[in-house]
């Protein structure tokens, strides 16, 4: 059961990369019309703010796909030497600390939606975008980051009891490196 | 608090808790044990404003374009027609794989992801022609360390981002380096193969007409390279827009390689988010932490802590270089670089360096890093790529190499100009 809700949500992420990365093509795009209308003489204006909240919104979906594809740098000096019990632990050692952390990020980047929502802050920019837009959208990722990264410890955990170290390694452990 | 903040780095780290996290977590640490106010309130807004950048998302444009050009197949042309031009040197076929590695790393900006391809297309011809494997393979493993240095370069972003420096400066001044270590590699090479000729395979003459015709191969990259360095040099684009239009050219590139197809395209930009999360995440880490040690008083305090030891700068500088030498056997490159500069930077800012010089300087030292063991993850890439042969052989092969990154060490202490020359020119 657990298993085929991590195997739902590796769907899920690849998805979320894929959108996230068709969102960094069309930053591409609009950048080379901003080039060539500039070139033109009449400059279009926002293109790097727009870029800004795309580099924010891929950062936070991006890092949990990066953790379903288990990307996350780690150092594995000791963890490589552990016999498969111990490296086991170890993954859900660092899973429990990096969904620990999500939480908190998540938790902390709330206040600073919430405020903008309060007080309906606007971009201090030309296009003037309400901000909650951008914020939502990246506030969201951050939020999904913890979901998903709880949702892993917990299943890490629970195949960490049932002693199936191998399946912890494939939802919780290292990447070779090629 | 030096002491909890250098021991909880690496405490953390060897319990393989991932990188980013870590930076995390020794900022909580420090907050709550050592702040007068509860810095952790800011942090939403410390995150999304490191996030919220127009400068950055020049990582993922970049990490894209090198997905592109490495999945293409344009590697195996641009291999062989360097080959035409450099093989004819003592020592062969290497000089081809230092120049392709060199060339290919500068344009994708990705080290290992160079590494990679190109001891996928030159380790077949190393058992063929009867090449000494050890340095055949380190020259590949070196040369696609140049990557970081030679613009465009992510690692060079980060710095720059992180220690608020100008980014075309930081390019700049990793051009002439770079391309000093690439003819350095070339040259040991010479020296060795000229010693010990059984190191080296036959070297191969290529008439002037075959040269020129292989020109058309090395276009593609080398018109990619001019673009990105050239336009960001006349001051025509920002590094994003380079980037940008570099995406566009490395498109235009695979679609004339007969490439470009659907499966490359999603492969590629699955990559880019894969290998830009795990840049950022380790990026906002380390903007948090620097925003915590800086509010808390740890650097000022470690200055402090430097100034009592009563060292000259040089002196200092030495120890960090050694600190960077040492760490960089068992952590990899940018790990090794964004955990440091927090620290480092404001000392030997304080202690007189200049910043974009001393990026420089690290960018070389984390290269070394790459090409160390026991983590160096080019050496693993390069066996990977091999399918044969002992690990060991692959070190070996690379211990030259790490002599000449040594070498251009001192250089650039004793002519920081190699370094400065060029962006003070901008």
């Amino acid at each position: 059961m657990m298993m085929r809700v991590i195997d739902f949500l590796g769907r899920i992420n690849n998805g979320v990369a894929l959108v996230a990365g068709l969102s960094l093509l069309a930053c591409v795009v609009l950048i080379l019309v901003e080039i060539v209308v500039r070139q033109l003489g009449m400059p279009l204006g926002g293109t790097d703010e727009i870029s800004g909240y795309v580099m924010a919104m891929t950062t936070s979906w991006g890092v949990a796909y990066a953790l379903t594809e288990r990307a996350h740098v780690r150092i594995d000096m000791l963890r490589a030497k552990c016999v498969p019990a111990g490296r086991a632990m170890l993954d859900c050692v660092a899973i429990l600390a990096l969904a620990v952390t999500a939480i908190v990020v998540a938790w902390r980047g709330w206040s600073v939606l919430s405020k903008t929502l309060i007080t309906g802050a606007k971009a201090n920019t030309a296009l003037e975008t309400p901000l909650w837009i951008p914020q939502l959208l990246w506030w969201s990722g951050w939020l999904w980051f913890a979901i998903s990264a709880v949702l892993i410890a917990a299943a890490s955990m629970m195949l960490l009891f049932q002693r199936r170290y191998d399946a912890v390694n494939k939802i919780a452990g290292m990447r070779g490196e090629l | 608090m030096i002491n909890f903040t250098t021991f909880g780095l690496l405490f953390l780290m060897a319990l393989s808790i991932p990188v980013g996290i870590v930076l995390f977590l020794l900022a909580f640490g420090i907050d709550s044990f050592f702040s007068p106010f509860p810095l952790m309130r800011g942090l939403g807004q410390v995150v999304w404003s490191s996030s919220n950048s127009a400068t950055l998302i020049a990582i993922p444009f970049f990490v894209l374009l090198g997905e592109i050009l490495v999945r293409c197949g344009v590697a195996t042309r641009t291999y062989a027609a360097l080959n035409k031009w450099v093989s004819w040197l003592p020592g062969g076929l290497i000089h081809a794989n230092i120049a392709t590695a060199t060339l290919f790393s500068a344009t994708s900006g990705s080290s290992v992801a160079t590494a990679a391809t190109v001891a996928t297309v030159a380790m077949p011809q190393a058992e063929k022609l009867n090449y000494d494997p050890r340095l055949f393979a380190g020259a590949i493993a070196a040369g696609g360390t140049l990557g970081i240095l030679i613009p465009p370069s992510i690692n060079l972003i980060v710095y720059g981002f992180l220690t608020q420096s100008s980014i075309p400066q930081l390019f700049l001044a990793g051009l002439l380096p770079g391309i000093l270590m690439a003819l350095g590699f070339m040259l040991i090479t010479v020296i060795l193969c000229v010693i010990k000729p059984s190191l080296g395979g036959p070297r191969q003459q290529y008439s002037l007409r075959e040269k020129l015709g292989s020109l058309g191969d090395l276009l593609p990259i080398l018109g990619l390279f001019a673009v990105i360095v050239g336009s960001i040099y006349a001051g025509w684009a920002t590094p994003t827009e380079a980037a940008a239009v570099g995406v566009a050219m490395a498109l235009a590139i695979a679609a004339q390689q007969g490439a470009l197809n659907m499966p490359l395209l999603l492969l590629s930009l699955r990559g880019t988010i894969r290998t830009s999360a795990m840049v950022m995440l380790v990026v906002v880490g380390a903007y948090v932490l620097n925003y915590v040690l800086t509010a808390a008083g740890v650097s000022r305090a470690l200055q402090s802590a430097l100034e009592g030891l009563n060292m000259s700068p040089l002196a200092t500088l030495f120890v960090i270089i050694l600190i960077y030498i040492v760490l960089g056997f068992f952590i990899e490159t940018l790990s090794l670089m964004v955990a440091t500069i927090p620290i480092i930077v404001p000392i030997i800012v304080d202690i007189g360096y200049d910043k974009i010089w001393f990026g420089v300087l690290m960018i070389i030292l984390v290269e070394m890093a790459l090409i160390t063991p026991p983590v160096g993850l080019n050496l693993y890439v390069v066996q990977a790529a091999r399918k044969s042969g002992r690990f060991t052989d692959v070190m070996v092969g690379c211990i030259p190499y790490v002599l000449v990154m040594l070498l251009m060490v001192g250089l650039l202490i004793i002519v920081p100009q190699l370094a400065l020359y060029l962006p003070s020119t901008l």
